[in-house]
């Protein structure tokens, strides 16, 4: 890691650096959109006060608002996925598509779309207008659980073949997904290529009521890995000697990654890139201490993904963007840009 | 004192009709290419303040007007910011949060049904002519197309039972089958015609072998931009008989497909590259 070619900021001025990036970034989403709403009727609102255009309430209210809070809990859930996992890996290319939680949440998803109509009829008379998000979470829960299984045997999980499970379980699930694809009609070929490029467009609060709350144990329970995180970057025996389980340390990080992760793909579809870049980024300015960078990677994901979502609602009003594209738009050559610039440090 | 009475009843009299007017006069958002070019064919292209992705025709109109983007994933805000009074699109249209959301907002969201045949299609441009009170309009447009499509129809007398092969050389999926079930299948059956693809269920990616067994009696291309099929690419296809001998047209997917005011020019594009049928033809396919 080259955290020591970085100058480093004294770590609460980069802390409030980051939340008067967040506070911007909602600040912004709050008030850019297709729509137009008059700042004094967005104060109004604020205040609770009814504006002169009505409509307004509905756009800040049940679309804006929504949007905010879901784009913030899916970044913070995706930057902490991925610091966990790279933590975990003790690799900073990990990230949480490498347990199998998204393809498998793809393939649950992708199989209701195909399906919805014929042979997974009755799941979706069972489960409504959730068949989709909750099937989406299930998948990407037993897609992880199988890479973990594989990879334990007798108390003990190898991190080097859960690695290695995940990579073939992506595989084995991407083929499921393509094999849908190939049988999908016009209709779902169209919805599920959506559902793949991730959007945070149709958020609404009842996505916020049923995935939130998962999203928020992650982010609250994700601290309590930093310190035996620490202890695993050198080297899991030194870890063990150190007086952490190990095993434990392992099931938790991969739990709570599945966790989050999976409620987060089940209501926005696949966004990429939010989990390898912010924990990677970050870890250049705080250090690769995960007791200041797991709460720095909450707000520096939650900000990302509120920012480039606020750049895809307004670059082709009153079209939209999906943001899973708007992210490789936007990260993948920020993330060069920085690759190069240690390279040549 | 009488005069400034008049001119101001006059005044509020004027005002109170421009007033009226602009309150009555609707604010169309139509989301479907085939529901756009009918507007447009009843001259109410002046109600539409937006469009759709899938619209495209006629180019010059359409490229004044604002795209909200594709018609499966309509934006609710950005649609919203069009201040439209109406929405028309089809069933197809959605994700159902946007199409609540529109509702919620006051918006009159009218999703007419998909019209793969001649009478919903005829219907449905009725339908379009009372949504955008051009009524006598569209009844005459109807007729005039039930007119055209008779005279197709007609033409086809000898040409029934020939067997189409249909490819849709759209966006990035490369170059597609029509099989069942598809909007270029209804269209086949509108003028009788059999799909050389009937054991094929939707748009399957086309491979160069499925071609020469389909061995068709005409072929079709619908493409969605123009020069984007190259023939070139496709020896299979170029050494079939029915290309050879030159009964082939490749045409815009929209025009094709899209079941719009354009229908009986679609059916004539097809009618005009399909054989007469012989004795040899039959034979050919009997085994």
């Amino acid at each position: 890691m080259h955290t020591e070619d970085v100058r480093r900021m004294p770590t609460p001025v980069s802390y409030a650096v980051l939340l008067a990036i967040l506070l911007v970034a909602a600040v912004l989403a709050l008030s850019s959109g297709a729509y137009p709403v008059a700042i004094e009727d967005l104060l109004k609102m604020m205040a609770g006060i009814t504006p002169n255009d009505p409509t307004a309430e509905l756009v800040l209210w049940d679309i804006r608002m929504p949007r905010l809070l879901l784009g913030l809990l899916t970044g913070a859930v995706l930057a902490v996925s991925g610091a966990l996992l790279q933590g975990l890996f003790r690799n900073p290319l990990a990230d949480p598509g490498l347990i199998g939680v998204s393809s498998g949440a793809a393939l649950a998803a992708v199989a209701v779309i195909v399906l919805g109509g014929s042979g997974l009829a009755s799941w979706t008379a069972l489960a409504g207008r959730w068949s989709l998000p909750l099937a989406a979470f299930i998948g990407g829960s037993v897609t992880t659980l199988l890479a973990w299984r594989i990879a334990s045997r007798q108390g003990q999980t190898s991190v080097a073949l859960l690695l290695l499970a995940g990579i073939a379980i992506n595989a084995i699930a991407g083929a499921g997904t393509g094999l849908l694809t190939f049988y999908a009609d016009d209709n779902a070929l169209r919805s599920l290529t959506f559902w793949t490029m991730g959007s945070l467009a149709h958020a609404r609060w009842e996505d916020l009521w049923l995935a939130g709350p998962w999203m928020l144990i992650t982010l609250i329970i994700a601290p309590l890995l930093a310190r035996p995180l620490d202890a695993f970057l050198l080297g899991e025996p030194v870890a063990g000697h150190m007086g952490y389980s190990t095993a434990w340390v392992k099931r938790g990080a991969i739990a709570l990654a599945a966790l989050g992760v999976g409620a987060a793909v089940a209501v926005t579809g696949l966004i990429g890139f939010v989990g390898l870049v912010i924990p990677h980024l970050l870890r250049q300015i705080f250090g690769a201490g995960h007791r200041l960078l797991l709460p720095a990677c909450a707000l520096g994901g939650g900000a990302l993904l509120v920012l480039a979502d606020c750049l895809a609602r307004v670059v082709v009003a009153p079209a939209e963007l999906p943001i899973g594209l708007m992210m490789a738009l936007l990260g993948g050559p920020f993330f060069l840009m920085l690759l190069m610039r240690n390279r040549f440090a | 004192m009488q005069l400034r009475k008049i001119i101001g009843l006059a005044a509020i009299l004027i005002l109170g009709w421009a007033g009226a007017k602009a309150a009555a006069e609707p604010r169309i958002v139509s989301a479907d290419g085939a529901i756009t070019e009918t507007i447009v064919a009843l001259h109410a292209t002046d109600l539409l303040v937006g469009v759709d992705t899938t619209s495209q025709y006629p180019p010059q109109v359409i490229a004044g007007l604002p795209k909200i983007g594709y018609l499966r994933a309509l934006p609710l805000e950005g649609v919203l910011s069009l201040k439209p009074t109406r929405l028309i699109t089809t069933e197809e249209a959605g994700p159902d949060v946007t199409l609540d959301g529109l509702g919620e907002a006051g918006v009159d969201v009218v999703e007419l049904p998909v019209a793969w045949d001649v009478d919903a299609a005829l219907e449905r441009i009725r339908r379009v002519g009372d949504l955008v009170d051009q009524q006598d309009q569209a009844n005459e447009l109807a007729n005039r197309m039930a007119a055209a499509i008779d005279k197709v129809q007609t033409s086809m007398a000898n040409k029934t039972d020939a067997r189409v092969l249909v490819l849709l050389a759209a966006g990035d999926h490369g170059v597609m089958l029509a099989g069942k079930e598809t909007a270029a299948d209804a269209l086949l059956e509108t003028l009788g015609l059999r799909n050389a693809l009937d054991d094929v269920s939707g748009y399957k990616p086309a491979s160069r072998e499925a071609l020469l067994v389909a061995d068709p009696d005409a072929i079709v291309i619908a493409e969605a931009r123009p020069g984007q099929f190259q023939p070139a690419d496709w020896p299979a296809l170029i050494h079939l008989k029915a290309w050879e001998d030159g009964h082939r047209v490749t045409a815009n997917a929209m025009l094709l497909l899209g079941f719009g005011p354009r229908l009986p020019e679609a059916m004539q594009t097809i009618a005009a590259i399909v054989p007469e049928s012989t004795a040899a033809n039959d034979t050919a396919h009997a085994h």
